[in-house]
């Protein structure tokens, strides 16, 4: 065993008494690759982290086996909830979310999932924010410089929307605009927010309500621009785009959360080890770097806390989807 | 000009001793994975990105770089001399390859899949080189009507796959469609054909499933049966006569390298195809423009070159939209571009002039690995031969555990491997009664981009099929749907039109 994964070992295992009480069980190490699954195509947000989260794992030596990233993208997470719902009791598997984990399992009820027994929530590393984006030479958004001239030119015209599927987060979020600023737009989904970002620039949409991180490309070289952020305050990563509690929106509030769940059915052993695998990685250097960078809110939550946070975002997005018709 | 000065300092940069090191490593392990059935491109990147958080970006890139490239290459191998894809982009190899060994030269086809692979892979790094900010603007002009015309195009090349009897092709285009449509909704997320609620068939048929069932296990049943396991190869020497030969034969497949190069390319370059419909579209095209096309599937180098000019070209293509615009053009480039991110580099439309050592690495590399991949082929061509000297009695059962491992490996399901062995007794039986099979293969494949396409621009043209005609606002997607009606409507009218023609010259 080499010197880094001693110390890896070390650094494991310390968190893991700092994030949880003792135990005289038979600490759990993964006996084989442990599958980690994307509810999302490739270039997303969720895909980033996840493939962010493999390779600072994988060059620390955190764990002992490697972890291999599979995108499930079907159905808005459907695909991807079913495969680890059927995982049920599986010690190598782990799920990242997005907030269509949320949804999802309301929207489809054919799928028979139970969103608060199908699966073990781990822990939340991520807040991920939400801009309203425009391209910087939109044909048909010309003109536009403050988030206040875009819902005027909304209103009036039927602009289209580029999103990442059915009922994913920005359509939720297009909904809940729907109702704060009176005006509709044509939704378009594609293959993760990298592609939604491409249609942004290539003309084929007029505005997106992507992730930081998918436009951080054409933000960077100036082909897209963001009018504004629903957060409460400004971010570092973009200090000249207002936030909406500025611009007098405070409604206009939405995160996307990314947490890791296990299958149900698992030991407290299991979600242990995998709960401080997390810590492990939520405080290495390069993985807070990165995502300050990126304009993401680190957020560790766990445990109670975690539950409870997750049971009000459930009844929350429900509330959003009831009154999304 | 400032493109020869960076590509030549890229080029110096892929010949320092660790770089050229991984470049050659990576084109063998690249061969090796392209040439096992069930393990490509894309598990091979993927399983080696940890290994590059050691060393610098550019020798990471480099060297996953010449993995995706070997992938190519070795994919022709088992294509040729077992009859299975080795990976999903050498399937349409498969057609011309296969036949080609069968006939006793194995030696021809496996040249024409190395030169053909090395031509392709040149003509697109050249390409690229030289026109990639140009080409990155037309990708990202490339969107949902366009993409659903490309693909229109691709069926219509195909059919003319199946030979003269058109009903029977398009017979086998819808099964292809059909079974294409199987799993999630790609818009709303709802099951749909979930048969006998049987969960496997959620995540939908996995082409390669459908095509290691057709071509290792319809082809094994088929094999058998007209030589009731008496299998002899013949003409197994290698000699110099051999070779001639071989290369000669390449004299005929100019059309097919030129058309496999660039259709390639231009494939590779449009986000969310990749290399796997390149090579279909350029056999399918490359066939109905040949003079011979009734030859095509009996044989022909040309049907090797195709697929493998393309696929090659197609690979290096969709590096583009990857660096320039952040998007993977192929299911491998995804993966290179999440090692791109965590070894701290934005990709996008800065990442030229940001990071110029690594992209013009990157491109130096390419010229090299693909000399590199093409000289360790043609040595190792004997290597491969000897596959043919197994008796049948053991290379069966060898053939069989590999299409098994296959079809498992990609979604790791055993449904699927029961799957694979139903479609490989339905694909004997559908060869028996004279029915087309690559069409078939080509539509699960394409059938779902052209899905997504389709249902993307009737949204935004409100349900109205003008979108892909209107000249002035969607060009592109108008002159590509325009040439693939003549396409389509072309084989219909060839043999009218040679009636007459002929009538008319006798008269």
């Amino acid at each position: 065993m080499s010197i880094i994964k001693k110390l890896a070992l070390v650094i494991v295992s310390l968190s893991l008494v700092a994030v949880s009480s003792v135990s005289s069980a038979k600490p759990f190490s993964p006996k084989k690759p442990i599958e980690l699954i994307i509810p999302a195509g490739q270039g997303g947000g969720a895909d980033e982290i996840a493939r962010l989260v493999q390779g600072v794992i994988e060059k620390n030596d955190y764990a002992s086996k490697p972890v291999i990233p599979i995108n499930k993208k079907g159905g808005s997470g459907g695909e991807a909830m079913t495969y680890v719902k059927k995982k049920a009791g599986d010690e190598h598997t782990l799920i990242i979310t997005l907030n269509n984990v949320l949804t999802t399992p309301v929207n489809q009820p054919e799928l028979g999932i139970d969103f608060f027994n199908d699966f073990t929530p781990l822990a939340r590393l991520i807040t991920d924010t939400f801009l309203v984006w425009i391209a910087t030479e939109g044909k048909n958004t010309q003109g536009v410089e403050t988030f206040d001239d875009f819902i005027a030119l909304a209103r009036g015209n039927g602009l289209v929307m580029g999103g990442t599927g059915s009922m994913s987060e920005d359509e939720l979020l297009l909904g809940m605009m729907r109702g704060q600023f009176g005006f509709d737009a044509k939704y378009v989904p594609y293959d993760g927010g990298g592609a939604v970002a491409k249609g942004l620039v290539g003309g084929e949409s007029d505005f997106t309500l992507n992730n930081p991180s998918e436009q951080m490309g054409f933000y960077q070289s100036g082909d897209s621009k963001a009018l504004v952020m629903m957060t409460p305050e400004r971010n570092p990563a973009f200090p000249e785009v207002p936030s909406s509690y500025e611009l007098g929106y405070p409604d206009l509030e939405y995160y996307m959360m990314r947490a890791f769940m296990a299958p149900a059915g698992v030991d407290a052993e299991v979600e242990k080890y995998y709960t401080g695998l997390l810590h492990t990685v939520y405080h290495d250097n390069e993985f807070q770097t990165f995502n300050i960078d990126d304009g993401k809110l680190m957020s560790w939550l766990e445990g109670y806390g975690l539950k409870d946070f997750l049971a009000i975002e459930y009844a929350k997005h429900g509330e959003i989807i009831k009154n999304f018709d | 000009m400032d493109v020869f000065i960076l590509l030549l300092e890229g080029i110096f940069v892929s010949f320092e001793p660790l770089n050229l090191g991984l470049l050659v490593f990576g084109c063998l392990i690249g061969l090796f994975v392209g040439a096992m059935p069930g393990l490509g491109s894309v598990n091979g990147v993927a399983i080696l990105i940890p290994i590059t958080f050691i060393i610098p970006p550019t020798a990471a890139i480099i060297f996953l770089a010449a993995v995706y490239y070997g992938a190519m290459y070795g994919g022709a191998i088992s294509s040729v001399m077992l009859g299975i894809p080795g990976a999903s982009t050498a399937v349409a190899t498969v057609f011309d390859g296969r036949p080609l060994a069968v006939k006793g030269e194995a030696m021809t086809a496996l040249t024409a899949a190395a030169v053909g692979s090395f031509v392709g892979g040149t003509v697109s790094v050249i390409l690229f080189t030289l026109f990639a900010p140009p080409l990155a603007e037309v990708a990202l002009r490339f969107n949902a009507p366009e993409t659903f015309a490309l693909m229109v195009m691709a069926f219509a090349t195909f059919v003319g796959l199946g030979g003269d009897d058109v009903p029977k092709t398009i017979f086998s285009i819808l099964i292809g469609l059909a079974l294409s449509t199987i799993g999630l909704d790609l818009i709303t997320g709802k099951p749909r054909l979930i048969f006998f609620n049987i969960p496997g068939f959620l995540h939908g048929i996995n082409f390669l499933v459908l095509a290691i069932g057709i071509y290792g296990i319809g082809e094994m049943l088929w094999t058998l049966e007209e030589t009731k396991g008496k299998v002899q190869m013949s003409k197994l020497s290698v000699n110099m006569k051999e070779v001639g030969r071989a290369f000669g034969a390449l004299k005929k497949t100019i059309m097919a390298m030129n058309i496999g190069s660039f259709l390639g390319f231009f494939v590779g370059i449009l986000p969310a195809a990749g290399a796997t419909p390149a090579s279909l579209m350029s056999y399918g095209i490359t066939k109905q423009l040949s003079k011979n096309s009734k030859e095509f599937g009996s044989g022909v180098p040309a049907g090797v070159v195709a697929p493998e000019c393309a696929n090659n070209s197609a690979s290096t293509g969709s590096m583009l939209p990857m660096l320039t615009l952040g998007i993977p053009g192929s299911p491998t480039t995804a993966i290179l571009l999440g090692g791109m991110i965590l070894w701290g580099l934005t990709p996008g439309p800065l990442l030229f002039t940001q990071e110029p050592e690594f992209v013009w690495g990157l491109i130096g590399s390419l010229y090299i690995a693909n000399f590199f991949t093409l000289v360790l082929n043609i040595a190792l061509i004997p290597a491969f031969l000897m596959v043919l000297r197994i008796p049948f009695a053991i290379l069966a059962p060898v053939i069989f555990v590999l299409c098994v491992t296959g079809g498992y490996a990609p979604t790791q399901s055993l449904h699927d491997v029961w799957l694979m062995l139903l479609f490989g007794f339905a694909g004997y039986i559908l060869r028996k009664l004279d029915y087309p099979v690559a069409p078939a293969v080509l539509s699960i494949v394409l059938g779902p981009l052209a899905e997504k396409a389709l249902r993307q621009s009737l949204i935004l043209s409100d349900g109205s099929m003008g979108i892909f005609f209107d000249m002035a606002e969607k060009p592109i997607a108008a002159i590509i749907m325009y040439i693939a009606i003549v396409l389509l409507i072309m084989p219909a009218f060839g043999p009218l039109y040679r009636k007459f023609f002929k009538k008319a010259q006798t008269t």
